[in-house]
């Protein structure tokens, strides 16, 4: 068994959520983490941050933000953006998404749909166990010892651009997000020493 | 289920052991006896449509009935909402604080991993309490105030001024920064704590911590939901008065 990939689903409507979380029992391996109603603020930002796979969309339920929902997940390169359509969907809505399931398709249909889309998907943590790499690992060291995400791109002679995209790999390896579970995860491995992230508070 | 009023609370319980601590703030104890929802409420002077919208909406998330319970007054909101902070930290985070304590003293090989452990609950804790004190003291009032002012017809120059100032908008962010530690301390104890033999106690606080857990995104789905689009109506209209 991989890793469990977590599914985000969008939608106000009762029918079509419960149908959504039955459709997702079906594969193994998948979980409906998340149901966030279309008229939620911030929607995408929240999206984002349950660090999904899948994101399955009614877009009936968000009709006018949905183009720049759309555009703000679509520059989440892990994300894989899902749309519930009909046949009386327009294509100009139906376009949008790289990917969609038919609403009035049966459950076996769906099913096949959907694990193909899956299947379309490779995911190089599935086996492994994730490790983080040794450039990671660095900065992970740094950020523990209280470093900003400036500092640590200074003293590595690196951009803060590609130290924030280390560490956004790292929080989705370890599953800790905030500075002070990654230093306790830092100090938990050894990678740095209780006296040194002292000295430096 | 939906819950109703003319169900016996023993079998509420009996159905959803997790709606324990939602009757506690009620004023409702173990012990309440063997009477319907209504009667209990009756008895307890709880406004039995509020007690049943609240109830439903913790024990299942899709039966939250956000238009009919933003047409409660905000302070019967807000009354709900303090006794819930006060749930959190008159009674579980000092449980939860306890439980590390205790795992601390008795390992003597992990003992540095649980005082690392009990240093980020401690930080948890702080940010908690900031957040929590600042909608007590800050948002909480304003929004009372708000909503005499317009009852009363009677808005004054420095509720307009103030309202200007910060938008209710603005705060929800905070919620996810809440949230986000509790997950960590989550991932920190089931994937990377070094194992001990005293499983028995790290079980307990998984449980709590997820407990406590599913009680604030409740708690945070009510204000964000409910609150918030309450507030927001609220100033609008003060703004076209």
């Amino acid at each position: 068994m991989g890793k469990t990939k977590k599914v985000v689903v969008v939608s106000d409507a009762f029918l079509l959520t419960a149908g959504i979380e039955n459709l997702i029992l079906e594969l193994s391996g998948m979980l409906v983490d998340h149901v966030f109603d279309g008229s939620e603020k911030r929607l995408s930002e929240k999206i984002i941050s349950k660090k999904p796979e899948f994101v399955i969309i009614d877009p009936e339920c968000i009709k006018e933000i949905l183009i720049p929902i759309l555009r703000e997940l679509s520059e989440e390169s892990d994300i894989i953006v899902i749309g519930i359509v009909t046949k009386v969907t327009s294509q100009n809505i139906v376009s949008r998404f790289s990917h969609t399931l038919d609403k009035e398709n049966n459950k076996f249909q769906l099913i096949e749909c959907l694990q193909k889309i899956v299947g379309n998907q490779s995911d190089p943590l599935e086996d492994n166990e994730p490790t983080i790499s040794k450039r990671e690992t660095e900065i992970l060291q740094n950020l523990a010892l209280g470093l900003t995400n400036q500092e640590v791109a200074d003293k590595l002679f690196l951009s803060v651009h590609t130290v924030m995209t280390h560490r956004k790999k790292i929080t989705r390896k370890l599953g800790i997000k905030s500075i002070s579970g990654l230093t306790v995860y830092a100090l938990l491995n050894n990678i740095v020493d209780i006296r040194e992230v002292e000295r430096s508070v | 289920m939906l819950l109703e009023k003319q169900m016996k609370l023993a079998d509420v319980i009996h159905h959803d052991y997790n709606l324990v601590p939602v009757i506690n703030r009620f004023g409702i104890v173990l012990g309440f006896g063997d009477g319907s929802i209504e009667s209990i409420c009756n008895n307890k002077n709880i406004d039995i449509d509020f007690f049943l919208t609240i109830l439903n909406a913790f024990h299942d998330p899709q039966l939250l009935d956000k238009e009919f319970l933003q047409s409660f007054s905000a302070r019967l909101l807000i009354d709900y909402l303090r006794k819930t902070h006060n749930y959190y930290l008159a009674h579980k985070i000092p449980e939860i604080e306890c439980l590390i304590v205790e795992m601390a003293s008795e390992s003597s090989d992990k003992k540095r991993s649980y005082e690392l452990l009990q240093k980020f609950f401690e930080e948890y804790k702080n940010e908690l309490i900031k957040h929590i004190d600042r909608e007590e003291t800050r948002v909480y009032p304003y929004v009372i105030e708000l909503e005499e002012a317009i009852q009363n017809n009677s808005v004054s120059e420095s509720l307009i001024l103030r309202s200007n100032e910060y938008s209710i908008t603005s705060y929800e962010e905070e919620h996810d920064n809440v949230e986000e530690k509790l997950t960590d301390l989550k991932n920190i104890i089931i994937k990377y704590l070094p194992p001990s033999k005293n499983q028995k106690n790290r079980f307990k606080l998984l449980k709590e911590l997820t407990v406590l857990e599913k009680d604030l995104v409740d708690h945070a789905r009510i204000e964000d939901l409910i609150l918030v689009p309450k507030v927001e109506l609220l100033e609008k209209s003060l703004t076209n008065n």
